[in-house]
């Protein structure tokens, strides 16, 4: 019989007459088995402790673990060696040499770090090349290397394929060790990520779960070890939980999605390494590479894509002003969109959008193609021609050439927040027209019918109460209390004229003006 | 009774915070000498001093993050190292990992980590006292959105519905004011009114020298020593600031002077 391209599949449908389906499959792929329940154990448990890794940023000690565990290993075997005389190499001894260097290693890096001024990355990549390197020589001394019976290359690019008992049993026991310990330690695990001082302070020992964090690592290192070997176990780590990163707001939820991707990255790289007969650790870094990168495209919230489209579909500030700025300008009270379009320029698209959101806003209201200023519009527009006017002020007052004057002051209206033109407002003396002419609006935002303000805020005609007199207008005759309407400003702006309730004309100047403060009354329209 | 009172003899109210020669050092330099300082409780005190002043190593040594070379800090008689969970800590908002993935909802009732046992679940009514912090601090609306997408005053507002779920009767406070607008500004302030009002007690590190004397009942003046404790009156005058600041004496006359 034929046999298709896809086994698996075929051996799925197909009816066969002297072996059942399941043995078939047993047969083409018992094998198999172990190899996939070793990878989604060891996928799982990498990926959730990655999660912690990242966010606590030990990723490089991650991979310094890892690489010293090469020297780790080897001392381990030798020892037992030595001592025993053992030829084959003795697993338990192996893996505690391989903790131990692990631990060596961190304590090697804070000692460093701690008592020299190199910082924490240089003394990591100096121990972990050290260890390693350690452990390269001594396989290399020809009269040692001959007596090691230890498969070393598999350590270095991972064997999930041929993982014997006792190594098996052994995964399953970390496996669940550091799945409890996440499980039963997770808000001490979270509050010492997040924030350790208050951690301390409600008696959790940051110290000890830092260790413990530690010595979990090491454990889930050696177990990763099986699947990518030392050099590519770290992306076991933190590919999944960095990719797990960008999906999610909430921790738990972060370590879930972390060992579904691990799981995910191992099953299909697994799967490529069968079809494609390359080595399955590589294969298993690849696919877990590949879904982050995609993931960082794609994702909703944090991706690059979504980034991307936010950023061109925002609507600047700046095109909704000058929108609003048009509209009261126009001579009619409303103005039809095409009109807008020509005026203002920018992309059409943008225009319309522009305006949706203005009548979102009850800025300007559409009906039959014509749009018109609400009150608010109005007043909004109103605010951003007086800083206009303002800044063109300024700007004429610093020098700047008439000519320019209108296109600097278009670009820099926008910068229009209360501080801003208040400052300028006050530093020009309180003008009322800017230098073409145009009557600076009043401030909206300050002056209103029983609403209380400077006095050098008061226009022709405004009536108010004085509430208070400060101490640099003392002497000016006016009292808390009394009426006072505005008669005039003079020509050059720098004195305000009142007229109090017995027809007394009062001339205050600019400080004078400012350190009074009235509650208006009556408003003449500007 | 004996002429320094013991905690047996003593009648008066026991000290919120009683910090003893206090001396803490990283290096060849201290970063606190010999800090005494006995806050009582009830009190909203300020810890000013310029940058690199130790504020926040007395901050750390006062919720045992760090333990002293010289000294000891009690919280309301005992040991710090032998209390917890009685101090409520709003950190700095520049040292928060506002990319951390937890939200607004989370952590307010980290409030409530050090009343559980850390292998037992979170009850609801855990989630209930810290559904009921964020709505006096009106962030409740924000619950389920991850830190790091609010303003900065929404920011400020998480730490302190944290620190309200934790009830502690003190309050820490690391540089709350620094970067927030007016409104905000008023806003905290308005908690840590009542919330001295209700009997606690209310530490803040400070920055801002002008607004130091119109919010805090005591001022501690700090620069590895203690330059001053006391009320804003005794410690804003312009020789000790000069000494601490390094500044114009001229400068620090017109702080000093109060309305």
């Amino acid at each position: 019989m034929q046999r298709s391209r896809h086994p698996f599949l075929q051996s799925l449908f197909k009816r066969t007459n002297d072996l059942n389906w399941l043995e078939e499959l047993q047969l083409d792929y018992g094998h198999m088995i172990r190899p996939l329940i070793v990878g989604t154990l060891v996928a799982i448990v990498c990926s959730v402790i990655g999660c912690f890794i990242i966010l606590r940023k030990m990723s490089f000690l991650a991979d310094a673990i890892a690489h010293s565990m090469l020297a780790g290993v080897i001392a381990g075997y030798l020892i037992i060696k030595i001592l025993f005389g053992q030829q084959d190499p003795h697993l338990g001894a192996m893996l505690v040499g391989a903790i131990l260097a692990g631990v060596a290693t961190v304590a090697m890096v804070g000692l460093v770090t701690r008592f020299s001024r190199v910082k924490q990355d240089t003394a990591i990549g100096i121990m972990y090349t050290g260890i390693f390197a350690i452990g390269a020589f001594a396989i290399s001394i020809r009269s040692i290397g001959q007596h090691i019976k230890v498969d070393i290359y598999h350590y270095i690019v991972g064997s999930v394929l041929s993982v014997p008992d006792e190594e098996f049993w052994l995964l399953a026991i970390v496996a669940s060790v550091v799945l409890s310990v996440v499980i039963l330690f997770y808000r001490p695990l979270q509050l010492t990520s997040f924030d350790p001082i208050m951690a301390a302070s409600i008696g959790i020992p940051v110290l000890a779960v830092e260790y413990l964090l530690t010595a979990c690592t090491s454990l889930v290192v050696v177990s990763g070890v099986q699947i990518a070997g030392v050099i590519l176990v770290v992306a076991l780590i933190i590919t999944p939980a960095a990719t797990a990163y960008l999906l999610s707001d909430r921790l738990d939820r972060m370590i879930l999605y972390s060992a579904i991707l691990g799981v995910l990255g191992f099953w299909s790289g697994f799967a490529l390494a069968t079809i494609v007969g390359a080595s399955p650790g590589a294969s298993v870094v690849v696919m877990m590479t590949f879904i982050f990168l995609i993931t960082l495209t794609l994702s909703p919230r944090y991706g690059l894509l979504a980034d991307w489209i936010r950023k061109s579909s925002a609507i600047p500030q700046e095109v909704m002003e000058d929108i609003l700025g048009v509209i009261l300008r126009f001579p009619q009270s409303t103005i039809p969109i095409e009109e807008i379009e020509k005026l203002v320029t920018t992309r059409n698209l943008k225009i319309r959008r522009a305006i949706s959101l203005l009548a979102r806003q009850r800025l300007i209201e559409i009906s039959n193609n014509q749009v018109q200023l609400t009150a608010d519009g109005r007043i909004e527009a109103n605010r951003l021609v007086r800083a206009h006017r303002l800044w063109e002020t300024y700007l004429e007052k610093t020098g700047t050439p008439e000519t320019e004057l209108h296109d600097i002051a278009h670009k820099l209206e926008h910068i229009s927040d209360q501080a801003t033109v208040a400052y300028l407002d006050d530093k020009l003396g309180h003008p009322l027209s800017d230098p073409h002419g145009s009557i600076i609006p009043t401030d909206q935002s300050q002056v209103g019918i029983n609403r209380s303000f400077i006095s050098s805020l008061m226009r022709d005609g405004n009536r108010a109460v004085v509430e208070q007199v400060g101490e640099t207008a003392q002497m000016c005759g006016l009292n808390a209390g009394d009426l006072v309407t505005m008669d005039r400003r003079s020509a050059d702006g720098n004195t305000w004229v009142l007229l109090d309730a017995d027809g007394n004309f009062i001339e205050l100047n600019h400080d004078q003006a400012d350190a009074i403060i009235v509650r208006l009354t009556e408003q003449t329209t500007d | 009774m004996t002429k320094t009172p013991t905690n047996q003899n003593r009648t008066a109210q026991t000290a919120a915070i009683e910090v003893s020669q206090l001396t803490v050092s990283y290096g060849p330099v201290p970063a606190l000498l010999d800090i005494s300082v006995t806050v009582e409780p009830g009190k909203l005190v300020g810890v000013i001093g310029p940058n690199g002043s130790g504020k926040s190593t007395l901050i750390k040594s006062i919720l045992g993050f760090i333990k002293p070379d010289v000294g000891s800090v009690k919280i309301f008689g005992e040991n710090v190292a032998n209390v917890k969970g009685k101090i409520a800590y709003v950190p700095q908002r520049g040292s928060v990992d506002w990319d951390f993935p937890i939200t607004v909802r989370e952590v307010a009732v980290m409030g409530r980590y050090g009343k559980r046992r850390w292998w037992k679940d979170l009850k609801r009514e855990d989630y209930q006292l810290a559904d009921a912090a964020l709505e006096k601090v009106r962030m409740s609306e924000f619950s389920r959105r991850q830190i790091g997408q609010l303003s900065g005053g929404q920011q400020q507002r998480v730490f302190m519905a944290r620190a309200l779920t934790q009830n502690a009767d003190i309050l820490l406070l690391d540089e709350p004011f620094a970067g927030v607008d007016a409104a905000t500004e008023r806003a905290i302030l308005d908690v840590l009114q009542a919330t001295k009002q209700q009997g606690k007690t209310v530490i803040v590190v400070h920055h801002d020298l002008s607004t130091a004397a119109e919010y805090f009942d005591q001022i501690i003046l700090l620069k590895q020593r203690l330059f001053g404790f006391g009320s804003p009156q005794q410690v804003l005058q312009p020789k000790l600031l000069a000494d601490v600041y390094e500044g114009n004496m001229k400068i620090f006359a017109e702080l000093s002077t109060t309305d």
